[in-house]
Order: structure tokens, then C-alpha cells, then sequence
């Protein structure tokens, strides 16, 4: 096969982040990513870096990374010397990391994804500027890593895999989700923060060799003793624990002091949501990504339980590697495919409970291979997320469409691309649809999608969205029973929204309809007031700034006490 | 023969422009062979008025005539620049030849936390670390200033404005902090709760400290992420002296590029502009953590109470009138304040609703026993009147207008370098 025709390439990249060394090395890791010609930067199809740093306005030479030839690995088995002192090799590992991410995403959700913002190609700086920060900026479609001198030499954020498969998620949420970066509940702030933890996660455990690396110590020994993967060993385990460095560097958030996050070891308990701590949106994240890692270390540890030893309590190192891969491979499909069932804004967490569970059912309606969705419900109702209450066969599944919908004058094929045939289709049915007249209705998006189920079978969904905004004047919002207390004036503007997600079957026929009525105007009191109290109508609070802002929140806890100001 | 009380208050605010400058004179007209008793709480500024002295030397020495050479006390609310820089230099030897007998700082500044490591109680240690953190504020602040200075073209004319004065107020005014860790007399370091040693100067004069909280006292209250503050402050310091020694680059031997490639020519403008953009909020984050280790004093003798909370902001507050054991005695007893200096010169987080709400003095109608507000500020000089951060806060200033007897040091006439106002104590 030429290197034109290589549907793959791999490249070396940080397997976790310079803090994570077996036998005093740095442990780093070949990934798989999609093969392109790129140029210098490295600059590909989906990816730019540029490796400008802003504190000491120095623009780092573009890293080739054909220079060993095209489409070697030009940093193969690297020193940490290498690692932590060549900025050609950072540019690698973001580049790898984001694009790995990316494809995941693709081959997950069966269809090419797009960033949140007008370009093909996401910019990322790896050494943007000093500071412990890291973050996604929409408007600069970029990436943005900071680094600091940490106790024992330079931490570089572009270093942790962690890190950048967060942000990488920010920017790719965001262009499945557009509306998700708006204010609206705690859930959503919390929903993106929570979203980009768990592909950064499971992203980790589903390298199998990394895994079994790690598990066995790199003592070179095929077996592994039944206690170092017992549910509690697993929760210990460091591929669990988020931005290891980092984590150390900055100071842990909890009681336990080796990981930035670590969301898994979060007690359950139904009340946690409703206490105050839990309203900031890193900590309410948690409490989602406690869930989900719970499940998946339950359905972890079944299989493995399942698996037998081969002597005495040791189990196959290679074995276990491979139920932890596929277990974390499966979760995560789940989790990236759920956004499809998702409304298209003010989602919470038990929307996205729902959209999870029926992400699952469409494609694989026998739960009991894995029985991922009732350990799922076992564990999100422990925290406090329950599924919505819905008619169908399996709780929490979304209701399929009873109404009755035309399919008059719409024409199949433009139905799976044409924003514009949706748009008449849902204008036909637009009493049925339960759509707000007076409010402008736009169809943001249309997605055809072919997705592949574990059995082999192929499942085709053509997924749309459809928004409804409504500006009014504060003054006109009593003509709505909309009592709330603004600091703003009445001549001044505010914008309700409303919309469904749209999930046509391989025939064209509408099967969900998930999504939140504009007009439901207690809903919408009810979240304009959270967004009152959360700060989101004060003049300085920019959509620019949030995501940087919200990651220096969490160590300031400055989003507090906003309803005494003058605002 | 009964114990003395103070008959009489007279508060003498000083033109000072963006700063904070207070006289209280307590008299006993009733005891005709007791002196008057004088308490300064804060002495300096970020930039005078044009219509008001020149000088701090001039409102030094205004301050000496009218304290007739004899000083009490000094309160130095917090080490903002514009609360301490008259504390050095001829104004700073003007002050101190008043005499002085105490001096009251906010527990922050003791400088026993700062350097004696003898004593590794927990309770010194964690306000140890909270001193090393407000050292590793001063230098995030200067190192930013530096940043400005070296690369000021790239940061819009509204980002360098206040990266300036933000920057300006928050570096460590070294003078001004050692001159009155030097003044030869009693030093109080003070936090919510604890005696401040003014009421054997005054006579008849009862003072309750509102704030700062300790550590230890907001210790039950505070989450995680909050105590790892000082953490972030320390990685936040490091790096900031990392961008002042670097001139040298990231990677040394690294290849670099004089110009910009076309492809990066969008995106490089955006990234200078968000580190403005950082820099700002890192350097008001510092600011606000900074104001909230001001004092908050509450005067009170006989009818009179007097409210001075320097530039105490909402979390500061919060523990007096939310999480103290006595956040329900506090409040009743600010219900009754008669005199209000508004807190950090009328900005929007620094007079909590929930104070002014109790404050039952607060009257539409000109009455005898009005609320009495008093602002020290000067518009323009802090804060963004698009982003509604503007200082004096316009809302505030309506309401403070509306609903209390104003005085504000930019209705001070041109040439004139204070404003008077007195109160009648009554002890019935």
C-alpha cells in the first residue's frame, strides 16, 4: 500500500500526562489517527496549530511532522527530554489528541462533525500564554493551553491528554449543540464541563495497551491479581483520576490529592444536587460523570468477574486489558451518540439520561449482553438523575411520535440534507409539533447518519434540529405570566428560545420529537430566574469569556453572591 | 460623677480623589476640660482631583491643624494603594508626629504571620499561607503592570486602562506597609469579632469589628475550591515571573519566526488579545480578593452609629450578615446605622442589598434622623460604564441619592479640600 492510500497514520502522544511514569519514563502511547497530507504547523484538513505564545509574543517555528517521512511517526518512543522540551513534539500531541477525538466522535455518531464556528479548522495554540488555564474560545475557534512552573519544572496543560480531549469535546459539543454554551440552568453549564470530562476519560481507558501497562506496573508479568481490579481498586486507579499533573501542581479539589477531578469516588446520594455546593458547574458536572463511571465501573467489574482465573486469584493481564477497552470503547459510543436524542437547548441532566438510554435501545434493543442501561438507571438515580417519565416499553426511552404528521408535498431524499424541505415539512406540521406561531422557527441543522451496531447492523437516522426564538422587551414579558425580576430596564431585550431535535427513520418517518416548548411559560420563568441569580444578564458576563472564566471560578469561587450587587 | 460620653461627632471627609481619607472627632462639650479625641482611618490615593489639594503633604498637614497636633488612632482598613499612600514619605512624617497610639490593621497584616515560622500552629500556619498568597498577589499585580509596559500595542486602549489602574492599586505599596509596621506604637491586628482597643481611647465609644473573617472562622464555610485560593495564587505568581524574566523564550533553542505566516495572521491578533483579556481578569479577581481583607468598623455611641467598611466586598460581608453565629444581632444592629461610608467608593459589590434593606434610616423625606452617606470617589477612573462595572456604580448612586441624606467628595467645591458633617450624639 503507497502512503497516499493509508486510511491511518500513528503517532506517539503523552498516554496520560508527564505526571503518569512507569519505571521512571514518561508513559506514552501510539494512537491511531486519520491519515491526511498535512502541511507544517501541523496544519491538516480539521486541525491548525499555531504555537504562538502571547506572554512572551514568541512564534514557535511550525513542527513538520513529515520530516521523517510522510506519514511516519517523527517522534517515535520520544525521551522526556523530548517530551518535555520540544515544542515540536507538544504540536504533535495536540494535534493527535484533538484529531483522535475527532474521529471518534465521526465514527461514533456515523457522519462527518463540524466545530461550533465558521471554519473548517480549529486553531490550537499549545503555549498560548503563562497561566494555569486551558479553554475553548467559539469566537477565536481555537484551543487555547496554558503552561506554569509547577514545584518540579514547567506543567504544560498541551501535555495532558486529559486536557486537550476536554477542550478538544468543548469545541465539538459545541458544534453539535450550539446552544449548549448559552446560560439557561445549572445543568447545562454543568452538562458541557461533564460531557468533556467523560470523553477525556474513557478516551484514556479505551487505549487497551495503556491499560494494561498500566495495571500490571510494566513488570512485564501477563497476570494481574483479582484485587488490583476490584471495584474499589478501579475507582483508586490513576486513569480515572482527570489532568494528573495538573491536579497535583494545582492543589486537589476534594480529600483525595492526586487528581484534578476525581468525579468516580463522589458518594452517591439523591439530595447532592439540590446542596449549594453543587451548583457550581465543575462540581455539578460531577456528579453527572460519577454516574456514568460508576456504570461503567459496575459493568467493568461483572465481566471481569465473569472471566475466571487462571491461578490461584490471578486473572489474564490481556483479558482484562481487553474488557476494560471494549467496556470504556462501548460506554463511550454511548455517550457521544446520546447528544443526537438530546433538545437542541436547555437540556438537564435527566434529558440527557433519557437520550442515553434511547441512543442504546435504537441501536441494540437487547440490554443484556452488557446490561449497560438498567446498571445505568441503577446509577443515576442513586445520585438523584432520573430518567423522564415516559410511556414506552423500557423506562426512560423516549416516547415515540403518536402524533398524526403529514408527509405532504416533502420529498425523502431532500428531507435527509435540505434544511429548507425540513423547514416545510415541520411548517405543515407545526400545530401537531406543538410549535409556538408568533416565535421565528429556523431548522439549524440536518444530519444524515449511518451507524454501525456491535452485531454489525446498520442503523440510518436522519437527525435535525429545530430552534424557535422569541425577542421581547422585559415590560412584555408579564403578557406572558412572566414575572421576573430583571436587572435590566423594560425597553431592554431578552430572547426566549425553545426548539426539538428531530430523529427521522431510515423511511423519512419522524420518530422523536425531543425537545422543550417555547411556550411552556413556567419553564420558562423558572429559567429565567436561574439565569438571573447565575449572573447571565450582567452587562460584563460575555460568551467570550465564560469557558476561561468558569475554569478560574473554580479555584475562586467568585461565582457566588451575585444577587447582592448592583447590577 | 458618670463615665464620659462623647456629645458630638464631627467626620471630616478629605478630597483625596480616588482614595479613601477620614477624620472622626469625638468632643465632649459637656466635659470642658476633655480634650477632643481623633481616630484616621485611611490615608491615601490612586490620583487627586484636580479640584482638590495637590498634594497628600497638603491633606497631611490639614489633617495635623485640625487635629490640633494630637492623633488617637490610625485605621488603615487594608494596602490598597489608595487607602496607604500617604503613609509614607513627608505626609507619612506628618502623621507620625501626631502621635498616634494605635494603629488597627486588618489581621492579614500581621507581621508575625508573615515570618515567624516558630510557632507551627495550625492556626498561624494557614494564615501564614494567606500572607505568602497576598505577597504572591503583589507580584501577579507588578508582573502584570510589566506585561503592560513591554507590550502594551497589542491590548485594546479599554484592556491597558484598567490592566493599569487595577494593576497601579494592587502592587505592594512596600513604603507604606513597612512605615506603619514601624510607627512607634500599640499595633492591633484585627478580624470579625475582636476587640479593637479604641474604646480606651474614646470614651463612651463602643466599637464592634464586622470583618475581615479569619481563615479559621470562615474555614466551616468555605468549599474546597476556595481554600485552594492561595494555591492558585502561588501557580498564578510563578507564572507571572516567568513572563517578567522572560525575555528568554519558553524553548531557547527552539526555532522561531520574525514574521507571521499568512495562515496565523487571523488568529495570532485574537490570542494577544485574549491574554489582555486574561490579564484583566486575573488581576481583578486579585482585587477583589485584596479589598475583602478590609476592616469593617461599626461605631456606635449613644443614638450614632457609624459604618466603616473601607472596601469590604460581598464575600467579606457575607460572613458578618450570613454565617456568623451573630449574623441575627448584626443585623439588628446595623438596622440602626445613622452613618454610612459607602463601601470601595460606590462600587456595584460592595454594598450587599441585603444591608441596604436594613438599613431603616433610609428615608425618602429630609427628617432629622436620615441616613448620612458618604462617598469617596472619583468617576472614570475604575471599571467599564458598557459592561455596568463602572465606579461609583450609577444604580447605586441613584439609590443612595434617593433614599439618604448624599455627600459625595465630587460635589466638593473646586479649591476646597473637605467636607464636614457633624452629628449630635444623644446618650438619653
Amino acid at each position: 500500500m503507497t502512503a497516499r492510500q493509508m486510511r491511518t497514520r500513528y503517532l506517539t502522544i503523552v498516554a496520560q500526562d508527564p505526571g503518569l511514569k512507569l519505571n521512571g519514563k514518561i508513559l506514552t502511547e501510539r494512537v491511531a489517527v486519520p491519515a491526511e497530507c498535512l502541511d507544517r504547523g501541523p496544519l491538516g484538513n480539521r486541525v491548525h496549530v499555531v504555537d504562538y505564545d502571547a506572554s512572551t509574543q514568541t512564534l514557535y517555528s511550525p513542527a513538520d511532522l513529515e520530516a521523517s517521512g510522510a506519514y511516519e511517526d517523527a517522534y517515535l518512543k520520544p525521551s522526556s527530554i523530548t517530551i518535555l522540551g520540544d515544542p515540536g513534539f507538544h504540536a504533535q500531541n495536540v494535534y493527535a489528541i484533538a484529531m483522535r477525538t475527532l474521529a471518534r466522535f465521526e465514527s461514533a455518531l456515523g457522519r462527518r462533525v463540524g466545530w461550533g464556528f465558521d471554519s473548517h479548522q480549529l486553531k490550537i495554540a499549545p503555549h498560548a500564554f503563562a497561566d494555569p488555564n486551558a479553554f475553548y474560545s467559539r469566537a477565536d475557534q481555537g484551543l487555547m493551553f496554558g503552561y506554569f512552573p509547577g514545584h518540579s519544572g514547567m506543567v504544560f496543560s498541551c501535555l495532558s491528554h486529559d486536557v486537550v480531549a476536554h477542550e478538544t469535546t468543548h469545541a465539538l459539543l459545541d458544534g453539535l449543540r450550539v446552544g449548549y454554551m448559552d446560560p439557561s440552568s445549572a445543568d447545562q453549564a454543568a452538562f458541557h464541563e461533564a460531557f468533556a470530562d467523560l470523553v477525556a476519560l474513557l478516551s484514556v481507558f479505551s487505549l487497551k495497551s495503556v491499560v494494561k501497562r498500566v495495571l500490571s506496573r510494566d513488570s512485564g508479568s501477563n497476570l494481574v491479581p483479582a484485587s488490583a481490579i476490584s471495584k474499589a481498586a478501579l475507582k483508586q486507579s490513576v486513569l480515572l483520576g482527570l489532568a494528573e499533573e495538573m491536579g497535583d501542581e494545582l492543589g486537589a479539589y476534594r480529600s483525595s490529592q492526586d487528581a484534578l477531578r476525581r468525579s468516580v469516588e463522589l458518594n452517591p446520594s439523591r439530595g447532592l444536587l439540590n446542596q449549594s455546593e453543587f451548583s457550581e458547574a465543575h462540581r455539578r458536572g460531577e456528579v453527572l460523570v460519577a454516574a456514568v463511571m460508576n456504570a461503567f465501573i459496575s459493568v467493568l467489574s461483572h465481566r471481569i468477574s465473569q472471566l475466571g482465573t487462571v491461578t490461584g486469584n490471578m486473572l489474564d493481564l490481556n483479558r482484562v486489558a481487553e474488557e476494560a477497552a471494549d467496556v470504556a470503547d462501548y460506554l463511550l459510543t454511548m455517550v457521544i451518540r446520546a447528544i443526537d436524542y438530546t433538545p437542541p437547548m436547555h437540556i438537564n441532566f435527566n434529558d440527557y439520561l433519557s437520550a442515553l438510554l434511547t441512543a442504546d435501545y435504537e441501536i441494540r434493543p437487547d440490554d443484556s449482553r452488557f446490561h449497560f442501561r438498567n446498571i445505568i438507571r441503577e446509577t443515576f438515580t442513586a445520585y438523584g438523575i432520573d430518567p423522564i417519565p415516559t410511556k414506552s416499553a423500557e423506562p426512560g426511552i423516549w416516547d415515540h411520535l403518536e402524533s398524526d404528521v403529514t408527509y405532504r408535498g416533502v420529498h425523502f431524499s431532500s428531507m435527509q440534507h435540505d434544511p429548507e424541505e425540513v423547514f416545510r415539512f415541520i411548517w405543515e406540521n407545526r400545530q401537531s409539533l406543538n410549535l409556538f406561531e408568533q416565535a421565528g422557527t429556523r431548522i439549524t441543522s440536518v444530519r444524515p447518519c449511518s451507524r454501525l451496531s456491535p452485531e454489525g447492523f446498520q442503523l440510518k437516522e436522519t437527525v435535525a434540529e429545530c430552534v424557535q426564538t422569541l425577542s421581547i422587551s422585559v415590560g412584555e414579558l408579564k403578557r406572558f405570566k412572566i414575572d421576573v425580576d430583571f436587572p435590566l430596564s423594560a425597553h431592554d431585550e431578552v430572547t426566549l428560545q425553545g426548539g426539538s431535535t428531530l430523529i427521522f427513520d431510515d423511511y423519512g418517518k419522524l420518530k422523536y420529537a425531543i425537545g422543550t416548548r417555547l411556550h411552556n411559560w413556567e419553564k420558562q420563568s423558572e429559567r429565567l430566574r436561574l439565569m438571573v441569580d447565575a449572573g447571565c444578564f450582567d452587562r460584563e458576563t460575555t460568551a467570550l469569556g465564560r469557558i476561561s472564566a468558569l475554569h478560574t471560578e473554580r479555584f475562586m469561587d467568585t461565582h457566588s453572591h451575585r444577587r447582592e450587587g448592583w447590577k | 460623677m458618670s463615665s464620659p460620653q462623647p456629645t458630638r461627632v464631627n467626620i471630616r471627609t478629605y478630597q483625596v480623589g480616588f482614595g479613601d481619607c477620614f477624620v472622626l472627632s469625638f468632643f465632649y462639650d459637656d466635659r470642658p476640660r476633655m480634650r477632643t479625641r481623633r481616630i484616621l482611618i485611611d490615608f491615601g490615593t490612586t490620583g487627586l482631583a484636580k479640584s482638590g489639594p495637590r498634594s497628600l503633604r497638603i491633606v497631611a498637614e490639614s489633617i495635623a491643624q485640625h487635629c490640633e497636633g494630637r492623633l488617637d488612632a490610625i485605621i488603615v482598613t487594608h494596602r490598597h494603594m489608595d487607602h496607604i499612600s500617604g503613609f509614607r514619605g513627608r505626609s507619612g512624617e506628618i502623621i507620625a508626629s501626631l502621635k498616634p497610639k494605635l494603629v488597627l490593621q486588618p489581621w492579614t497584616e500581621d507581621p508575625r504571620a508573615a515570618v515567624d515560622a516558630s510557632r507551627p500552629t495550625r492556626r498561624l500556619k494557614r494564615r501564614q499561607s494567606f500572607t505568602t498568597m497576598l505577597d504572591d498577589m503583589h507580584d501577579v499585580a507588578a508582573a502584570s503592570l510589566k506585561e503592560l509596559g513591554t507590550q502594551s500595542k497589542r491590548f485594546s486602549k479599554d484592556v491597558r486602562q484598567q490592566l493599569g489602574f487595577l494593576g497601579q492599586d494592587n502592587i505592594k505599596n512596600r513604603a507604606a506597609v513597612e512605615w506603619l509596621m514601624k510607627l512607634p506604637c500599640k499595633h492591633r491586628y484585627l478580624a470579625y469579632g475582636y476587640g479593637s482597643g479604641l474604646e480606651r481611647l474614646v470614651p463612651g465609644l463602643n466599637v464592634h469589628v464586622l470583618g475581615p473573617p479569619t481563615v479559621d472562622q470562615t474555614d466551616e464555610i468555605l468549599t474546597q475550591r476556595s481554600r485552594d485560593a492561595d494555591e492558585f495564587w502561588h501557580f498564578q505568581a510563578m507564572a507571572s515571573k516567568r513572563v517578567v524574566r522572560h525575555s528568554i523564550r519558553l524553548f531557547p533553542k527552539a526555532s522561531v519566526r520574525r514574521n507571521m505566516p499568512p495562515e496565523a495572521r487571523w488568529f495570532i491578533p485574537r490570542l494577544d488579545s485574549i491574554r489582555g483579556e486574561q490579564l484583566l481578569q486575573i488581576v481583578r479577581n486579585l482585587d477583589n480578593a485584596m479589598n475583602n481583607t478590609s476592616l469593617i468598623m461599626l461605631f456606635e455611641t449613644g443614638n450614632q452609629k457609624l459604618l466603616f467598611p473601607g472596601d469590604a466586598q460581598l464575600e467579606n460581608w457575607s460572613y458578618a450578615l450570613k454565617e456568623a453565629p451573630e449574623s441575627n444581632r448584626n443585623l439588628k444592629l446595623l438596622g440602626d446605622v445613622t452613618v454610612y461610608k459607602v463601601g470601595h467608593h460606590g462600587s456595584l459589590n460592595a454594598t450587599p442589598k441585603t444591608l441596604w434593606g436594613k438599613f431603616q434610616r433610609r428615608n425618602q423625606e429630609t427628617t432629622e434622623d436620615r441616613l448620612v452617606t458618604l462617598l469617596s470617589t472619583a468617576s472614570g477612573k475604575h471599571g467599564n460604564t458598557d459592561r455596568g462595572t463602572e465606579v461609583p456604580r450609577n444604580k447605586l448612586v441613584i439609590a443612595l441619592k434617593k433614599d439618604s441624606e448624599f455627600h459625595s467628595t465630587e460635589d466638593i467645591s473646586h479649591g476646597q479640600s473637605y467636607e464636614d458633617i457633624e452629628v449630635e450624639v444623644d446618650h438619653a
